[in-house]
C-alpha cells in the first residue's frame, strides 16, 4: 500500500531489523518475537493463547498429540512440520491457526509503552517456520488492529476488567459467538482468561468484549482518573463567563429591589 | 491437502473471470492471505469491509430466530461478483472465502461449484 511511508511506526527495532534480514529474538515486556531472515515466523506474548491452546482448546488435536509432537520434533525446531508430517492436522489448518496466533501474540508484543526492545541474535523457536510474515505486514495490521478496537468502543478499561453481562434490552441479540463468551463471563473472568478457555485469539476476545461493551450488554468499567496534572479550578467555570458580559440591567434591578427591603 | 496460498492461487486460476481472492478471519477482519486483487481492488481493505457484510447477516439471522449457517452470500455489481463463502472450520474461528469476479466473463454457478471446491482442499 502507497500509504506505508506515511503510517505511524509501530517499532523502529523490527522495521530496522527487518531491513537487516536478522533472525533472532525481538524480546519486549509483552512478549517476543521470532525472526527468520527479517520475517516474523513466530511470536508469544504472555496475554495472548499460543498456538496450542488454540489447537488443543477446541478438541481439534489431543493434548497427548501435540505433546508428543513437541517431545519429538522440538529440539530440532520442527514442531509444526511433525504435526502435518504425521497427519495430526492439515497444512492448511496449522497455516491459518498459527497466523491467528502470531498476528495475536504481536498485537500485544507491540503494544505502546511496552518497555524497552532488546534483540537477541540467532535464538529460533521450537515451532519452526510455518508461515513466515513480512514485518511490514505485522505492523499495519497491528495498526489495523488498534484502530479498530478504539473505533469500536475507545475505552480500554473494559479489555483488562473482569467481564459483567448486563441483562439485554427487548429484542437485543448476540451472535453465537459473543453468546459463549457471555456465557462464561462471570464477573471474575476477565478477556484473558475467557480467550484461553475458549480456545480463541486474545484480541478477538477483546474485539468482542468492546462490541458488547458498546452495545450496553457488559458493564463498563470507571476509567481510571485522568492525568492529574490538571489542578481542579477554584471557583466554577461559569462564573468566568459572567464575567465576560456581565448583566447590569439586571444587576441594577436586583440592587434596587435589596435596597427597597432595607 | 493445500495451504491457504496454493488454495488461493487455485481458486484465481481455475475459476473463470477471478480478479481476485482472500482467505479471512471474520472476527478480526484480517486477511490471512491474498492472491490478486492489485491497485482497483486492495483486498486487505475488501476483507475488513466484509466482515462487517458477514456479521450484519449474522446478526440478522440472530434476530429472526433462524437457526441455520450461512453458506454463501452474493453481492452483485455493476461488472462483478462478489462471492463470499463461509467456511465450516473444525477450529473455533470464522472465516470466509471471498472471490471477486469479472461479470462478464465469469460463469455464477461455476464459480461457486468450485469454490466449494477449493474449500474441501484446505481440510479446515
Amino acid at each position: 500500500m502507497s500509504a506505508h511511508a506515511a503510517a505511524p511506526v509501530v517499532s523502529p527495532m523490527l522495521l530496522r531489523l527487518a531491513e537487516d534480514r536478522a533472525t533472532g529474538a525481538l524480546i519486549r515486556d509483552h512478549g517476543t518475537l521470532y525472526l527468520v531472515d527479517g520475517r516474523v515466523v513466530h511470536a508469544e506474548s504472555p496475554a495472548a493463547p499460543g498456538v496450542d491452546v488454540l489447537l488443543t482448546a477446541g478438541g481439534r488435536l489431543p493434548r497427548a498429540g501435540w505433546q508428543e509432537a513437541v517431545d519429538r520434533a522440538g529440539a530440532r525446531r520442527e514442531v509444526g512440520r511433525f504435526l502435518v508430517d504425521s497427519g495430526r492436522i492439515s497444512g492448511g489448518e496449522l497455516e491459518i491457526c498459527h497466523l491467528a496466533a502470531l498476528f495475536d501474540a504481536a498485537y500485544f508484543v507491540l503494544t505502546p509503552g511496552g518497555g524497552p526492545t532488546r534483540f537477541r541474535g540467532g535464538v529460533g523457536h521450537w515451532m519452526g517456520q510455518v508461515r513466515p510474515v513480512p514485518a511490514a505486514d505485522v505492523q499495519r495490521e497491528t495498526l489495523r488492529r488498534r484502530e479498530l478496537l478504539e473505533a469500536v468502543w475507545p475505552y480500554p478499561a473494559v479489555d483488562s476488567a473482569p467481564v459483567v453481562p448486563r441483562t439485554p434490552s427487548p429484542g437485543q441479540t448476540v451472535t453465537p459467538r459473543q453468546r459463549a463468551l457471555l456465557a462464561r463471563a462471570d464477573g471474575r473472568r476477565t478477556p484473558a482468561r475467557l480467550a484461553r478457555e475458549l480456545g480463541r485469539p486474545a484480541f478477538h476476545t477483546l474485539l468482542d468484549i468492546r462490541r458488547l461493551a458498546a452495545a450496553g450488554l457488559v458493564a463498563t468499567p470507571y476509567e481510571p482518573a485522568a492525568a492529574p496534572a490538571q489542578v481542579p479550578p477554584t471557583v466554577p467555570a461559569w462564573v468566568a463567563d459572567i464575567a465576560a458580559d456581565p448583566d447590569t440591567a439586571l444587576l441594577r434591578r436586583l440592587r434596587d429591589a435589596l435596597e427597597a427591603h432595607l | 491437502m493445500a495451504n491457504t496460498e496454493t488454495a488461493l492461487k487455485e481458486a484465481t486460476t481455475i475459476i473463470d473471470g477471478a480478479i481476485g481472492a482472500a482467505l479471512v478471519d471474520y472476527t478480526s477482519g484480517m486477511a490471512l492471505g491474498t492472491v490478486g486483487g492489485g491497485k482497483d481492488l486492495d483486498l486487505n481493505v475488501a476483507a475488513a469491509g466484509n466482515t462487517d457484510v458477514v456479521r450484519a447477516k449474522v446478526r440478522t439471522m440472530e434476530m429472526l430466530g433462524l437457526n441455520e449457517e450461512i453458506e454463501d452470500i452474493l453481492i452483485t455489481l455493476g461488472s462483478q461478483y462478489h462471492l463470499i463463502r463461509l467456511l465450516r472450520s473444525r477450529g473455533s474461528n470464522g472465516l470466509f472465502l471471498y472471490l471477486a469476479l469479472d461479470k462478464s466473463r465469469a460463469n455464477l454457478a461455476m464459480a461457486r461449484h468450485q469454490l466449494r471446491k477449493i474449500e474441501a482442499s484446505l481440510e479446515i
